[in-house]
């Protein structure tokens, strides 16, 4: 029911949907206060037991409330109604129902069966197996469904730095952007909700002479005018190491919505606080709410929650609200208040409300709820031994036990919590002193304090980095009064009624489940959380987790701070992982690089394979429909007559300067100082533990100029270690280093007919370069005008050249060579091609492999003093169990050898020799080779092993070969 | 300047956030030998000597001392110029 305008709405009117239905609601309304105005009560059900529930709060802190948006494949799950703004088109449904939320099966199966208790499932599925049931019960289990389709926009994401954040925009919040502004400071507001107010929403309150409302305007505008940024809609959700997060939904759920990420001079946590409950029998049937949400719904969108009301709780503010409500229209029945005298400052309210027919009970307490899917009647009973119990019809029981300041965003920041006895609650301990918490976050519940208390610290914030404008007095308000408030826990009943005492609504957490924990042994809270459920969830233990904490320490009998409460995790309200990840996602995710012969590769059938960053062409498919018999039918044509390879990914770090030779003699395990001009060398670089890092070759371009060429993908890497080194050993010696890695393409020629070709395509010019030219050396002119370098070095086993070109030669050139008939490969051929001759990749340099490991002995000995030399002597190195490189070849010539195999002595044996690193189809030797490491006392070469893949369950007998399976003397490059 | 990890202070781009900077390892013990600067390191939770590379700006490499525990930075330097 609607009994006034409230001030969120306006007069028009806009339709949704809730379970197939239409609804309509004025313009500015939420999902929950739109559905309570039209008397739904029942909203949702229960996550474990599927008992019926309705609206319990008015903020992201609704524990039961959750409705699932939009139809599959694009929901969004578990979104709070109070929270969820009623926009056209908006698809809503309950949760945890099947088939529909009236008659729910699991619900009808649970009536004869009684309660589960924390730990049932664990303890009763068990024979033969929990997995026997798990389907079963994971479809019954968890909160809402997740979405089909990943199709929700990601997130704008602003980087914003102030001097001084704040977070919450309520009497508090404003208050201290205020001073932080008049002293001069650059402020940032962020409130989660549409308007800023908070509590003076409801409050009856007056700040310096004027109302509430209009002082907020005031605020406002003069924060405008001092150029403060006030977001909307917009919630701390979470921060790290100064930075805080901050999610905006200015459009509704998931809709145009940004993640801030805020770098704060200083923070002012001004978040309020959140109202809990009190447990008593059936403390979650609908129509059980808090009563601050009662007050937000009558406020923000004028509704009526019910029409016959009785208020319970253990503080003074029942009575003010009491009379806010009545005033309204709403009939207060009942103030069931905890304490056995009221305050003196409620004492002339509370006569008042008795005066107008309001009963008023002191020492009492609701104990029980009769009725199931709304409320029918309460149970009232005494707390002092004289009295009877009482019963009292209504059809909504605003509860309130107190407040939780939400600190969550100190909390997730490694803040901590100490509990204040005065306020019966865990509020901020000492903070770093970048941040700090005021108002009903720091436990200060009387507006002229909190007012007060938030200037004065945003103040001194402001003075402390310099902003020292004049920031004046402070608001002066009153309002409310304290609430002095009495901690009360939980109403007194029998065993039997534990079982519906609700601590957690969220997740069925009952009084009897902490008794239960208990008596298992679970004793630490945290631990307690994670067998009940207390606390998780999207709730994270703003409405429960005091409570259960506080019920947990009855149990015990341990005081409330020793007990101490779970730690909440972030995000404060729940988001999607789509804003999450904000974009870190899709493309955006990382950087993908394509070589400049990309194009062309693609419109020419090449399919592509990622490789690191690089997308590389792994066959072409006009040779074949796969890429076995494409690497098969390609890599034969290279040593047939030739093929062309993109090797643009090739690493290529210019090294340069006076000391650039010595330096690099340092950083290989060969010396590049002896390195001719105009030659180059196939050097290997070890890490500081002496394991093989990367291997490439080196070209000497000129006396102190060089080019270290790294493995595809590890020019990045290898840069930053040339640096490093550079940095610590070599700052005050000449070398400049230089990444041309995207600077030239590569194209790669062999094959039998690669110096013939070339000849023909480069033209006379480079006619007695190329005939002249030896192995391993290289010649620099250009082609068509631009640069072109030709080196003569094989990663195949043919004669080979690669061709370092200018981008804007490198389609033309590959285009020539095609056309004068050397075909493209992939790195499927290459990869054929190279184990055939037992050259290395990654697979190979592992980082678990020494030089020695990897045949190279011949390069230690020659006793270069490089990083990573000084540990190749250690014991472990020279093992005989220790693997190294060895080719293997199946016995019978025909089996199939995979890669990751294990290596075993017999096909009974599981202990481990070594493993297959590269395994490919030779098509020159054809049959199955492989290049793997096997233990050194049983390499050598005619050995007969078996390659165990138990993954796949073959065992092959394999006999150890020589890494080189194909050309041992490299007569075929020599040509 | 407040004492919050996540960002250094880098001596030619001055205060940039974390995620410009890569970190490397722990510097080894000063005299330590190479086995024991490579395999026996120690886990300091006061002050912890660290390598880091400015890899998303300017490159440089940095020397940085900070707790781990409390995430406060103590000091930032170029590698190479610390004594």
């Amino acid at each position: 029911m609607i009994l006034r305008r409230g001030h969120r709405v306006t007069t028009q009117s806009v339709s949704f949907q809730f379970d197939g239905r239409e609804y309509t609601a004025q313009a500015g309304d939420t999902v929950a206060s739109a559905l309570l105005a039209h008397g739904v009560r029942l909203f949702g059900r229960s996550v474990k037991y599927r008992r019926p529930r309705g609206v319990f709060a008015a903020g992201p802190e609704e524990p039961n409330a959750l409705l699932t948006v939009g139809t599959q494949p694009c929901v969004i799950p578990n979104v709070s109604a109070p929270q969820l703004a009623v926009t056209p088109q908006l698809i809503t449904r309950s949760q945890n129902r099947w088939p529909s939320l009236r008659v729910d099966l699991h619900a009808v199966l649970q009536a004869g069966g009684g309660f589960f208790g924390a730990g049932f499932y664990y303890k009763t599925f068990m024979w033969p197996s929990w997995r026997t049931y798990e389907t079963m019960i994971r479809h019954l289990a968890g909160l809402g469904e997740a979405p089909g389709a990943a199709d929700i926009a990601p997130p704008h994401v602003e980087h914003l730095s102030c001097d001084v954040l704040v977070g919450g925009a309520g009497a508090a919040g404003l208050a201290a952007a205020l001073a932080a502004a008049r002293a001069g400071a650059r402020v940032v507001v962020c409130e989660r909700e549409p308007q800023a107010g908070g509590e003076l929403d409801f409050e009856t309150a007056t700040i310096d002479e004027q109302s509430a409302t209009e002082w907020v305007r005031a605020s406002l505008a003069e924060l405008a005018r001092a150029g403060a940024r006030v977001l909307y809609h917009t919630a701390i959700v979470g921060g790290s190491d100064g930075l805080v997060i901050a999610h905006a939904e200015p459009g509704g759920i998931a809709k145009n919505n940004t993640v801030y990420r805020i770098r704060p001079q200083k923070f002012v946590m001004a978040m309020g606080a959140v109202e809990r409950g009190i447990a008593f029998a059936n403390n979650d049937r609908p129509g059980v709410m808090l009563l601050g949400a009662a007050e937000r719904y009558l406020a923000r969108y004028g509704v009526a929650v019910g029409k016959v009301l009785v208020l319970f709780g253990n503080h003074d503010r029942l009575y003010a609200s009491a009379m806010r409500l009545h005033a309204a229209g709403m009939r207060v029945r009942a103030i069931v208040d905890t304490r056995c005298d009221v305050s003196a400052a409620a004492f002339g309210l509370r006569a008042t409300l008795t005066g107008m027919g309001v009963e008023c009970m002191s020492g009492h307490a609701v104990a029980e709820v009769h009725g199931v899917y709304g409320i029918r009647r309460i149970r009232i009973i005494p707390l002092q031994a004289t009295g009877t119990e009482r019963f009292i019809e209504c059809d909504a029981l605003l509860v309130s036990g107190g407040w939780t300041p939400m600190l969550q965003a100190a909390l997730h920041d490694g803040g901590q919590r100490e509990f204040a006895a005065k306020v019966s609650e865990f509020v901020a301990s000492v903070q770093p002193e970048w941040r700090t918490a005021v108002g009903a976050c720091a436990g200060t519940f009387e507006l002229g304090a909190i007012l007060t208390e938030s200037f004065r610290a945003a103040a001194q914030f402001a003075h402390s980095i310099g902003a020292m404008g004049v920031v004046g007095r402070a608001p002066v308000g009153r309002g409310d009064t304290a609430p002095q408030l009495q901690a009360f826990w939980r109403s007194p009943c029998t065993r039997a009624h534990e079982k519906t005492q609700f601590v957690d609504l969220q997740n069925d957490v009952t009084v009897a489940d902490l008794r239960l924990a208990l008596g298992e042994g679970f004793v630490d809270i945290e631990h307690i959380k994670r067998y009940t459920t207390l606390g998780i969830g999207t709730e994270q233990g703003r409405t429960g987790g005091l409570l259960g904490a506080a019920i947990v320490a009855e149990l015990k009998g341990e005081a409330l701070s020793r007990v101490g409460v779970s730690r909440t995790r972030p995000p404060y309200q729940p988001m999607t992982l789509g804003s999450l990840a904000g974009l870190n996602q899709g493309d955006a995710l990382r950087v993908t690089r394509r070589t400049p012969l990309h194009a062309w590769n693609q419109a020419h059938g090449a399919v592509f394979e990622p490789a690191e960053y690089w997308l590389r062409t792994r066959y072409y498919r006009a040779n074949g429909t796969d890429a076995f018999t494409a690497g098969i039918q390609e890599a034969t044509r290279v040593r047939a007559h030739g093929g062309i390879l993109d090797g643009s990914t090739l690493g290529k770090i210019e090294v340069a300067g006076a000391d650039a030779a010595a330096f690099l003699d340092r950083l290989y395990l060969t010396k590049a100082s002896t390195i001719k001009v105009g030659r180059s060398k196939y050097m290997v670089n070890l890490r500081e533990d002496g394991m093989v890092l990367d291997d490439g070759i080196v070209l000497r371009l000129a006396p102190n100029r060089f080019l270290a060429t790294t493995g595809s993908g590890h020019a990045e890497h290898m840069l930053s270690h040339f640096e490093h080194y550079r940095a610590l050993e070599w700052s005050h010696r000449q070398v400049a280093l230089t990444n041309l890695t995207e600077a030239w393409a590569v194209i790669v020629v062999a094959g039998p007919k690669s110096r013939a070709t070339l000849m023909n395509v480069l033209g006379e010019a480079w006619h007695a370069r190329l005939s002249g030219l030896t192995h391993m050396e290289f010649s620099e002119s250009c082609w068509q005008g631009q640069a072109l370098r030709v080196l003569r070095a094989s990663f195949s086993g043919e004669l080979a050249f690669e061709l370092h070109c200018q981008h804007g030669i490198a389609v033309p050139l590959w285009e020539a060579l095609v056309a004068a008939g050397l075909p493209p490969y992939g790195l499927e051929a290459l990869d054929i091609l190279r184990v055939e001759k037992g050259y290395l990749v990654s697979s190979e340099m592992n980082g678990e492999a020494t030089p020695q490991d990897l045949g190279m002995d011949g390069l230690v000995n020659l006793g270069n003093e490089c990083v990573g030399r000084a540990l190749l002597g250690r014991p472990a190195f020279v093992e005989p169990q220790r693997p190294r490189l060895v080719g293997l070849r199946a016995r019978d010539g025909k089996s199939v050898i995979q890669g990751g195999a294990q290596i075993t002595l017999t096909a009974a044996d599981t202990h481990s020799l070594g493993h297959v690193s590269s395994s490919v189809y030779s098509p020159a030797l054809a049959q199955w080779i492989a290049l793997a490491f096997v233990a050194r006392d049983r390499a050598a070469t005619g050995t007969v092993l078996v390659a165990r893949d138990l993954l796949r369950g073959t065992d092959v007998d394999v006999v150890v070969t020589s890494p080189v399976h194909v050309d041992p003397s490299s007569e075929r490059m020599k040509v | 300047m407040n004492a919050v990890m996540m960002r250094l202070t880098c001596p030619f781009c001055g205060a940039r956030e974390l995620n410009e900077f890569q970190f490397h390892k722990t510097a080894p013990e000063p005299g330590a030998n190479p086995f024991a600067s490579v395999y026996e390191r120690v886990n300091r939770t006061e002050i912890s000597q660290e390598y880091w590379q400015h890899v998303q700006g300017c490159r440089a490499w940095l020397y940085v001392s900070r707790n781990p525990s409390t995430g406060e930075v103590y000091q930032v330097s170029l590698l190479g110029t610390q004594p």
